[in-house]
This record gives structure tokens, sequence and C-alpha cells, in this order.
């Protein structure tokens, strides 16, 4: 609630501050810099409608200009859907790189569009396109059905062999056993990894792909779970793990910063010597 | 749930991949996908991998894995073992060594990227020629030439 105040007593402070009273002006810091030059932006979004007949999909160009719009690629969406076109369509929730809603390519690169700075440069176009080789769903919206399905395959939970005690106890952890789930369980699920890898594009179908593997990783390194063996044994097969040529998109690419890459070379480790 | 309404209104319209227009790219969706002679497993449902399940148990994936590190590793060493110890022994084993590596690594390409199973009985049938030709000839060089050891000490040498 004080950040709510907060904003508010800044956004009418620039409001007088600017003298003109009638302009509501929406991103405090940018105003405040009282640039009278607009810095216009182009950006060309992916845009294909499935509800209309005989559409192809298409680049369209907007022009924003940067001095009325927050610093994101996502806040210049959102621009973009309240005053332009609200026909444009794409996922988002928190806009705070929490969520992996809002996973998209932009500029060649996959990431979260709340947490990539509009490039300043307005001399370059900014181009942004839904997450490669998914199937498309409208807009910028991916279809993610393969990859949630790949993610519930690996058993994304505590499994234990004798059912009998369950939630009789807490299951304790040392701290060291604790931290080895750092870098791992922060993962969002926001499908810029595997959709980042080459192996992904071409065995997607078969391949789980470093976002559902890391994921896998993390369950079998958790010293409360006991089907370590079994989960091992799952991926005993030469697409499920194997497709993995460590190419390492999904590192360069994880806007959360982990290590995809790392956990399915431990993975391998682990099957070598199980 | 308005999500998988319109997930699923698209997929009888028939979604078609829209940055690679090729049919060979295609690849099924996994939630309408259905599944032929597997077990009712959920998971089996929805990551159709045949191989999957059907050497599950068996670790034939990591051994082969450890092999490719090691003859890597073999291969690597080998190198240095020529240059300083050349010979008949020397030669054999790159010619096995070097063959198995190609192989292997061709195996690799093949999985990646040959779709639909005649096509990859063909290609597997081809990559078995090529190493047997690949092996056969260069156990020719060493037996009725230089060997492979000294051809590649000739590049040097004039």
């Amino acid at each position: 609630m004080s950040a709510v105040c907060f904003c508010l007593g800044r956004h009418s402070a620039s409001a007088f501050r600017s003298f003109t009273g009638s302009a509501v002006v929406r991103y405090v810091q940018t105003a405040a810099a009282a640039a009278p030059q607009a810095q216009v932006k182009k950006l060309q979004i992916y845009r294909w409608d499935p509800d209309t007949p005989g559409d192809r999909p298409h680049m369209q160009t907007y022009e924003i200009n940067l001095n009325n719009c927050g610093v994101m690629v996502l806040d210049a969406l959102i621009k973009i859907k309240n005053e332009m076109d609200s026909t444009l369509t794409f996922r988002r929730s928190c806009r705070e790189g929490i969520c992996g809603s809002c996973a998209m390519n932009v500029d060649g690169v996959n990431t979260l569009a709340c947490l990539h700075k509009i490039d300043t440069n307005t001399s370059k176009v900014t181009k942004i396109y839904p997450l490669p080789h998914m199937y498309v769903v409208k807009d910028l919206v991916p279809d993610m059905s393969n990859f949630y399905a790949q993610y519930k395959s690996i058993e994304p939970y505590l499994k234990k062999k004798d059912e009998s005690q369950l939630g009789k106890q807490q299951y304790l952890q040392s701290m060291e056993d604790r931290q080895k789930l750092d870098g791992l369980y922060e993962c969002i699920l926001c499908a810029c990894c595997s959709t980042s890898c080459p192996s992904y594009w071409w065995n997607g179908d078969k391949y789980l792909g470093p976002a559902v593997l890391m994921q896998a990783y993390r369950w079998m390194i958790d010293s409360r779970d006991e089907c370590t063996e079994e989960r091992l044994a799952k991926l005993q097969d030469p697409f499920s793990l194997y497709r993995c040529h460590t190419i390492l998109n999904c590192t360069k690419t994880c806007p959360k910063g982990l290590n995809p890459g790392k956990a399915i070379a431990e993975i391998k480790k682990m099957m070598a010597s199980a | 749930m308005a999500y998988l309404v319109r997930v699923s209104s698209v997929c009888h319209r028939g979604v078609r991949p829209l940055l690679f227009r090729s049919a060979s790219l295609i690849r099924p969706l996994a939630a309408p996908k259905k599944d032929e002679g597997h077990s009712s497993l959920l998971t089996a449902r929805i990551h159709a991998t045949p191989s999957h399940y059907a050497v599950s148990g068996s670790s034939s994936a990591s051994h082969h894995w450890k092999g490719e590190r090691a003859l890597s590793v073999i291969l690597l060493s080998m190198g240095p073992l020529a240059y300083f110890y050349p010979g008949t022994v020397m030669d054999y084993s790159l010619a096995a060594v070097l063959t198995l590596h190609a192989h292997w690594g061709l195996g690799q390409v093949i999985t990646d990227y040959a779709k639909g199973d005649s096509k990859i009985k063909m290609a597997r049938a081809g990559l078995f020629l090529l190493s047997t030709v690949t092996f056969a000839g260069l156990c020719y060089f060493n037996y009725h030439d230089v060997g492979i050891c000294k051809a590649v000490a000739l590049l040097w040498s004039k």
C-alpha cells in the first residue's frame, strides 16, 4: 500500500511541475526528466490471428515514444495494447520476472519481456517474436502444452518408497542438503532455455529439454526424495536426456541466470556412475 | 480453462508451424497425441518416446555415452603417442579408433536429424557401410602403403 501511495505522490508532483495539469503522465521518471524531444522507437511485432480467415503471420510495426514509456519491453507492449492496438495478444502477469508468462524472443534472444530493457538506440528496430519453434496460439502466445506435459512426466514432487508415513511428520533437511537446491529451485519454467535449444527444436517431442531436465535433476538430488534411481532409469534412452549436445544456448539465454546446461551435465555424470 | 478451449479450437483448425513451413518439421502436438501399443501410463501417453519405455531398466544409453567419452579421451591421448611411438600397432589402433569415433559421431547426427523408420534404417545402413569402407581403406593403407603415422609425418617433411 505504501508503495502505491508513494507512486501517487510522485505522480501528482510531476503533474504540478509540468504545469499542464490535464495530461496524465503515466511514467513518472521519464516525464520528470523533461525531455521535449520525442525519442521514437520502432517495434516490429509478430502478428498472427487464427480467427481471421486467410491471415498469414506478418510483422507489424509500432512506433512508441520512449519518453513516456517504461524502460522494459513489457511496458512497451502494454502501452501498445492500451493505447494503440488492443488486438495485440501476449501473456503477462507479474511484470517482475517471477511468473515466467511473458517469455518471448526479443531481438533474437529468448527472454522475459518484463526483465528486458528496450534498446534505446532509436535507429534500430526492435523485433519481437514468440518463443522459437513453438506452435503459436495467437500473436506472441505460444502453445506450451507439450512443455508442461514433459514437466509432468518427470514427476516434479517428493517421492517416497514407503507411502504409509506420508503426512505424519516433516521431512527435515540439513543446511548443506538444502543448499544443493540453490540455482535449481528458482526456475520459473518460462521455457526460454528449452525453446533456445536446437536439439529441442528438432526433437521437442522426445527430448525433454533443458528446463525440464534441470527440474528432473532438482528432484534427483533432493535429500528427501527416495526415487533417484527410478528417475535416472527413466532417462535411459537416446532421446530424453542424450539429445543434449552441450550447445549451452540454455545457460546463455536464461533470464534468471540459472545454468541448465550444468544440471544436465550432472545428470549425465549420475547416469554414468549409477 | 478458457485458454484450453482456445488451444483446442486452434488444434481443430490445424495449426501449421509458422516459421518453418515444411511438412517434415511438423511435430505432433503432445496433448491430443494417441499412443499406440503403450501401457496406459499417463506419462507414457504424454511423453511419447517409444524407446523410452522399451529400454527402461537397461542402461544402454548411459553406457554408450560413457563409451563415447572414453573413446574421445583415448583419441586425444593417441595424438602425442603416435608422434613419439609411430609404428604398425599405432597405425591399426588409429584406424580403429578414428573409425569408431566417426561412426558414433555420425550416428548421433542421424539420431538428431533422421525422421521416419525407413529413413532411419537407410541412414544407419549407409553409415555402417561408410564406416566399414573407411576402416577397410585405412587398413589397406596401413598394409600396402606407409601407414597413418608416417603419412601424417610426411605432411611436414617437404
